[in-house]
């Protein structure tokens, strides 16, 4: 029963965190034209992949968030879902193998994470027709500054993080 | 470096699972044989009043940040006066903030008493930005007579079209989005085109030859051929006629509606094919 019921809290506690990001991400957009270089549903996925460490629930999360994701904007339904789902597993696994300790590695992850993102995003686009149209200077040029940004937040979300883990423990 | 926990289901099974899914998913939304709408529906219904309950509380907190941060300067001169004056000010900027908001309800309640058909007032109460995608979430739904090809509209002009409709939110695609296409008339000289979004804050014309009279300054008006949107809205004006690229010539336009300082538009519940000439303000 006590099992139960902390199965249920931590679950409750990621669907509040990937709504309240999702949401967040759409509010914060069109107040502040800075967020729409920032992808919060992307540093969230990559967040919980490296800290989690778990594939499973790494997917799990990186779907559910991708849908909301889409549902809140015009592309096809599955677009972001997919490009989260594969960020939440290859996080997790990459958290593994490699040390993500460092703020460095997960700044420059969280980097590759963004173009890897806007690559299947894109290459999806083209798939279902409907691709975006702008140079391919202006898809580098804002790939790199979305980059740079969520790599800076993330870093940021990350030592949060530590400086919790650690006056907790 | 962690450590995996160890699972008796191999990941990789969970992630193919997954990816499949949204394979299917984009690919019967591409061949429209099973109608998915449903899930977009169900999110968007489930997120559009959290996301409208935040949005009133950002409003809020920004409205107490302008109204009592703005004056810790004037607070250190007189506590006294300071404290007056905070209450003065923020009563004021309340004030001024409902004049503003009460002066953009009338402009929206004149084009609304015109005969462009039923129309309701919405709130943008999200955007969801994305390279060349440019589309924002408003308060209304079916539940207010919304539908997907509704057009939406300010007193400027044209905003875009409804390409979601949840029951009480859905979600607009502005005209200058890169997937968007409007049917246009230039004022002067009657000629008939396609605008498209350059996902930008521009539009570009389509297939512009070089025997078109089209010049800086023209006005545009909706054409109501794309059967979306009514005949004869504002839409924007020339601002750039370029020389000829391989077939067709550049030429680009200014939407009318600024969509930076966009807070609430008007949706066509009912769609009439064309507005008397001169009923747009």
């Amino acid at each position: 029963m006590t099992d139960r019921i902390s199965t249920f809290r931590l679950v409750g506690k990621f669907a509040i965190s990937l709504i309240a990001v999702v949401v967040l991400q759409g509010i914060l957009a069109y107040r502040l034209r800075v967020f729409s270089y920032l992808d919060l549903p992307l540093i969230l996925s990559v967040y919980y992949g490296f800290t989690l460490g778990r594939p499973i629930p790494s997917v799990i999360i990186g779907t559910s968030i991708g849908l909301m994701q889409d549902s809140l904007s015009g592309a096809p339904m599955g677009t972001n879902g997919f490009s989260k789902t594969l960020i939440g597993y290859v996080a997790a696994t990459a958290g593994t193998k490699f040390d993500v300790d460092l703020p460095v590695t997960r700044a420059v992850a969280i980097f590759l994470f963004t173009l890897g993102d806007g690559l299947v995003v894109s290459i999806l686009g083209l798939m279902t027709g409907s691709a975006l149209n702008p140079s391919y200077s202006d898809i580098f040029w804002h790939w790199l500054v979305s980059g740079a940004f969520n790599a800076l937040l993330g870093m940021l979300m990350f030592g949060y993080h530590d400086r919790v883990t650690h006056a907790v423990s | 470096m962690r450590t995996v926990i160890a699972s008796k289901k191999p990941a990789w099974i969970t992630l193919a699972v997954a990816l499949v899914f949204h394979a299917l998913l984009l690919s019967v939304q591409m061949n429209k044989r099973i109608d998915t709408s449903f899930v977009r529906v169900w999110l968007l219904d489930s997120l559009g009043p959290a996301e409208k309950f935040v949005d009133v509380s950002v409003e809020s907190v920004e409205n107490i940040w302008r109204g009592y941060f703005d004056l810790i300067h004037v607070r250190r001169e007189n506590l006294k006066l300071q404290s007056e004056n905070d209450r003065m000010r923020m009563d004021l900027a309340r004030r001024q903030e409902e004049v503003l908001e009460l002066g953009r309800l009338r402009q929206l309640m004149d084009l609304q008493a015109t005969d462009i058909g039923k129309t309701v007032v919405a709130r943008i109460i999200g955007r969801e930005p994305s390279l060349g995608g440019q589309t924002v979430t408003i308060d209304k739904g079916t539940h207010s007579g919304v539908q997907r090809d509704s057009t939406v509209m300010s007193p400027d002009g044209v905003v875009g079209r409804v390409i979601y409709a949840g029951n009480f939110s859905s979600v607009v695609q502005l005209i200058v989005d890169s997937q968007s296409a409007v049917g246009f008339i230039v004022q002067s000289s009657r000629r008939l085109g396609i605008l498209k979004g350059t996902g930008g804050s521009e539009l570009e014309m389509e297939y512009i030859d070089d025997d078109n009279d089209i010049k800086q300054g023209d006005e545009l008006i909706t054409s109501g051929q794309d059967r979306i949107y009514p005949k004869g809205l504002p839409l924007g004006v020339v601002v750039f006629v370029g020389p000829r690229q391989a077939t067709f010539k550049v030429v680009r336009i200014r939407p009318r509606v600024n969509f930076a300082r966009l807070e609430e538009v008007l949706c066509m519940t009912e769609h009439l094919p064309e507005v008397p000439a001169g009923q747009v303000p």
